[in-house]
């Protein structure tokens, strides 16, 4: 059961941006979209599931042509950022550092643009915990490795000025399909799914 | 939008593609229940047969497989493939399924927090295999008597309740697979039952595998499950036992994987 609610989750993220898009695309006949050459969008988010990570990220998207872009997303989460004490483990460090790149497309409306993205590069991810019972030994534990990141990017900018906001979700497709093809390891793409809001600014 | 179509066309077929569950040889695969005196609970028990089954004349080893209903069809199908390689004597897979929920057959004391409401049905369960489903397996499937030769895998709370049988029940089982154990549970409540039956337990041979995923970094899985593996190699001499934290992948995604990890380490290393 709960593998149809993440595949639903999967299938509504997916298919949200291209009806957002669908919507627009009328409007883009007209020629009245926005192009930026290039911009830079600081963002505050969240990696929802299963446990609150919090993420500082910044997207900078380049526009080569009105239909084609580069992307860089550079990412910093605080893992599980808001349950530090459980059970008596302590989290004393968790984070994930990642940077990726990726080729777009864009479709425009009047006062805003859609770019879905594929993205891929790495992320390097480091968390130490402490099992402090007073009972037993005091004893620590940490992992630290670098895994690649692939995934979908849907990025929404809306306003047409030099500032602008910005909101962004990233859909990962590691470890599934990439990794496994074990529908159970969806549940490490749902880890890294996230939620990003910022505003933006244009450069060129 | 075409392209967008085709796009999400693909994926679905890839999804539905790897949802594809494997099904274990009807033929080979008994199935009846048992309404448990222990707990008052009816359990669906399936049973994988090696190929060259003959109870007239052989023994075979037995593992007890806990959340049978998701995780039987991979652990005998693997069970099949992994004793052939080597090759070696294959087992009986004895799938227990659902009596009750699992979070009240395989937590040892209530509590636990957060979703976890109610819990504790542990003892009576274990009982059950004991004295109901481990006898009738010997009885009607030929599975040896032996203790070094009956296994439990679990995952989870299923893991937990394996840590469970370990420290409290540790005459029935010789072999622990033991898959993300929820460790945590009620503040590492199993080291506590470790510690208290230590002496009793310490000088009893036994294989003992633990696996997690790397992702799995929710703040309660690491530092337990490392613990508990030197706690076992600090004060068990007899002990036999290895780990393995399987790269990027999380809790529900690394517990295949492990489950291949574990099946390999037992039948490479069944003493």
């Amino acid at each position: 059961m709960k593998f149809i609610i993440y595949l639903s989750i999967f299938f509504l993220l997916l298919t949200l941006p291209a009806s957002a898009a669908r919507k627009d695309s009328s409007e883009t006949a007209k020629n009245i979209y926005l192009v930026r050459s290039v911009t830079i969008e600081p963002a505050i988010g969240l990696n929802p599931y299963p446990t609150s990570d919090l993420v500082f990220s910044n997207l900078v998207q380049w526009n080569l042509k009105k239909r084609l872009s580069i992307v860089s997303h550079t990412s910093f989460a605080l893992n599980n950022a808001f349950l530090r004490v459980n059970n008596y483990i302590k989290t004393d460090y968790n984070y994930t550092l990642s940077q990726k790149f990726g080729v777009g497309t864009s479709l425009y409306s009047k006062r805003s643009s859609h770019t879905f993205s594929f993205m891929a590069g790495m992320r390097f991810d480091s968390f130490k915990e402490t099992l402090e019972n007073p009972e037993f030994e005091k004893f620590s534990a940490k992992e630290s490795f670098i895994s690649p990141d692939e995934g979908l990017m849907y990025s929404l900018k809306v306003g047409k000025k030099k500032h602008f906001l910005s909101f962004r979700t990233y859909i990962p497709l590691y470890p599934y399909p990439f990794k496994s093809s074990d529908v159970y390891s969806l549940d490490g793409n749902m880890a890294n799914l996230s939620l990003e809001f910022g505003f933006g600014i244009r450069l060129k | 939008m075409g392209k967008m179509k085709k796009i999400v066309f693909i994926l679905i077929i890839i999804l539905l593609a790897s949802c594809k569950k494997e099904v274990f040889s009807p033929e080979l695969t008994k199935e009846f229940s048992i309404l448990s005196t222990s707990n008052g609970a009816n359990y669906n028990i399936k049973v994988a047969l090696p190929q060259d089954y003959s109870p007239e004349t052989q023994k075979y080893p037995a593992i007890y497989v806990l959340d049978g209903e998701e995780n039987f069809n991979f652990v005998a199908e693997n069970c099949n493939t992994i004793s052939s390689d080597f090759p070696t004597t294959n087992v009986l897979v004895v799938s227990i399924g659902y009596g009750n929920d699992r979070a009240v057959d395989y937590t040892p004391v209530e509590g636990g927090g957060g979703a976890v409401t109610s819990g504790g049905g542990a003892e009576k369960f274990m009982l059950f295999i004991k004295n109901e489903l481990i006898p009738k397996m010997e009885n009607d499937y030929s599975a040896d008597t032996l203790r070094k030769n009956r296994t439990i895998l679990g995952h989870s709370f299923g893991g937990l309740f394996g840590a469970y049988a370990f420290t409290s029940f540790n005459k029935v089982f010789g072999n622990y697979i033991l898959l993300s154990p929820s460790l945590w549970y009620e503040n590492e409540i199993v080291f506590r039952f470790e510690q208290g039956n230590r002496n009793i337990n310490k000088n009893n041979k036994q294989l003992v595998f633990l696996g997690m995923g790397q992702l799995e970094n929710s703040g309660q899985m690491l530092a337990p499950f490392k613990a508990f593996i030197q706690l076992l190699q600090n004060n068990y001499p007899d002990i036999k036992i290895t780990s393995h934290i399987e790269p990027q992948l999380s809790h529900q995604g690394s517990k295949n994987p492990n489950i291949i990890e574990g099946l390999n380490f037992y039948f490479q290393n069944r003493y």
